[in-house]
């Protein structure tokens, strides 16, 4: 099971603070950013990858951030609504929840909207088992080769492997060269002798 | 807790412990009975104020007076970025190496899968050399001679000429990744190494990685909350200085 990765944004030290307490309380979650204004938001929109994202939409003053939501993929916005008929703003927003609703209320339907949406997602990926396309291209990327390399190799686009790069740094948690050699050696992908020389200057 | 100048210094240590290696860069020592803050950094002719705002953002995650640790001059900032690098290299570092060298050498079945390990700290350790080395002998020099020629109103050719070759900018593009390495390192010790039959040092070594992880997390969070938005203000108004 990958953890189900939250961010929040709601300017309010103390709803974000009872916010934080209820995400702590579903399976699994892991609350990877918080903001309490919009430039930080946009910010961590643009760095971290979130499967739900909470927002008191009340609280935007630019229409930049909507249109930056609107633009969003592959992530499950509750909104926080301040009154019981807040009017929803036209991006594609989930669920939403009350301020006045009881925790058990709240839980429930972000545990609703998590097996859903979200828990499907994260088993038909099978998180940590990479493929045998992935092996190969790791055993490349392991002995020094660039994307431009493997991709010539492989009779594959450059885009393509960056994108199963990104899905084996995903699937293993190592992010630098060194350490997916490290792992394809421990794990016989390649041989030790077969790296020669481990060159730092190949790092990305 | 928030600690103020007359908590005692023993408490600050009992209520989190990992506080001693911030106390050890401020050459703090222990046996200080029932001394305060205040007491204890007067005795050791360090900033009350200064170490206050240090020791709160270090043991509390939430507490970061931005503002308020901005008052600080660029000078005494950078002072203690330096000696948090003095303190990972002279201390942190050496210590991984020895653990990993005690794996090494008392280890018989997993030799192989730990000289790698080996390895790649030793890369790693470049890397953060390389890394303090860069903030040490151009970002530190270049954000106080900022500093200087806003306090001082200097805006002569020098500083102009300065402001062409670095920026803050530049500095919180190059100013990235060297976490990378140690997160790898964890994962690699935590989801995948074969387990030496001694686990006792390969936990003692994990702990040390994440300690040290956390120490450098907290000092880039100085770097990139404090120093930087500084020192861009500072230059925002020497550039504009330019431009009139």
């Amino acid at each position: 099971m990958q953890s189900i990765r939250f961010i929040l944004y709601e300017p309010s030290f103390l709803i974000r603070k009872g916010l934080i307490t209820v995400i702590d309380k579903i399976a699994n979650s892991k609350l990877i950013a918080q903001a309490d204004n919009e430039e930080e938001l946009t910010e961590l929109l643009n760095q971290e990858d979130a499967d739900i994202l909470i927002v008191n939409e009340t609280a935007f003053e630019s229409k930049e951030i909507v249109k930056q939501l609107k633009h969003l993929s592959g992530v499950q916005i509750i909104s926080l609504t301040m009154h019981k008929h807040s009017k929803i703003t036209d991006y594609a927003v989930t669920d939403t929840v009350n301020i006045e609703d009881t925790q058990k209320i709240i839980l429930k339907k972000i545990n609703t909207l998590i097996s859903n949406n979200i828990s499907k997602k994260n088993i038909e990926k099978k998180p940590d088992e990479i493929s045998n396309r992935e092996a190969d291209i790791l055993k490349y990327i392991a002995l020094g080769f660039s994307n431009k390399e493997i991709a010539d190799k492989l009779f594959l686009s450059a885009h393509t492997v960056v994108t199963h790069r990104k899905n084996i740094t995903r699937k293993l948690g190592i992010k630098t060269v060194p350490g997916l050699t490290i792992y394809a050696i421990i794990n016989k992908i390649i041989d030790i002798n077969d790296t020669g020389k481990l060159n730092p200057d190949s790092h990305k | 807790m928030i600690i103020t100048k007359e908590t005692k210094m023993a408490d600050v240590i009992h209520m989190n412990y990992f506080s001693l290696s911030v106390l050890n860069r401020f050459g703090i020592e222990l046996g200080f009975g029932d001394k305060s803050v205040q007491e204890v950094c007067i005795q050791k002719n360090v900033d009350t104020d200064f170490f206050l705002e240090i020791i709160n953002a270090f043991v509390n995650k939430d507490y970061f007076p931005k503002k308020h640790l901005q008052s600080f001059s660029v000078k005494l900032i950078a002072d203690y970025l330096e000696k948090t690098h003095a303190y990972y290299q002279e201390e942190k570092v050496p210590e991984i190496e020895s653990l990993i060298k005690e794996m090494v050498t008392g280890c018989y079945t997993q030799k192989k899968n730990i000289v790698l390990l080996e390895n790649f700290f030793d890369e790693y350790k470049i890397e953060l050399l390389n890394h303090t080395k860069r903030e040490e002998d151009v970002v530190f020099p270049y954000a106080i001679a900022i500093e200087d020629a806003y306090n001082n109103k200097k805006y002569d050719s020098h500083i102009n000429a300065l402001m062409e070759t670095y920026s803050m900018d530049i500095f919180k593009h190059e100013h990235d990744n060297i976490e990378e390495k140690l997160f790898d390192l964890k994962n690699i010790i935590i989801k995948y190494l074969p387990q030496p039959k001694d686990s006792r040092l390969c936990n003692k070594l994990l702990f040390e990685l994440f300690f040290l992880e956390q120490d450098i997390n907290d000092h880039s969070r100085i770097e990139d909350k404090v120093l930087v938005p500084k020192v861009r203000e500072m230059e925002k108004v020497i550039k504009e200085q330019f431009t009139k």
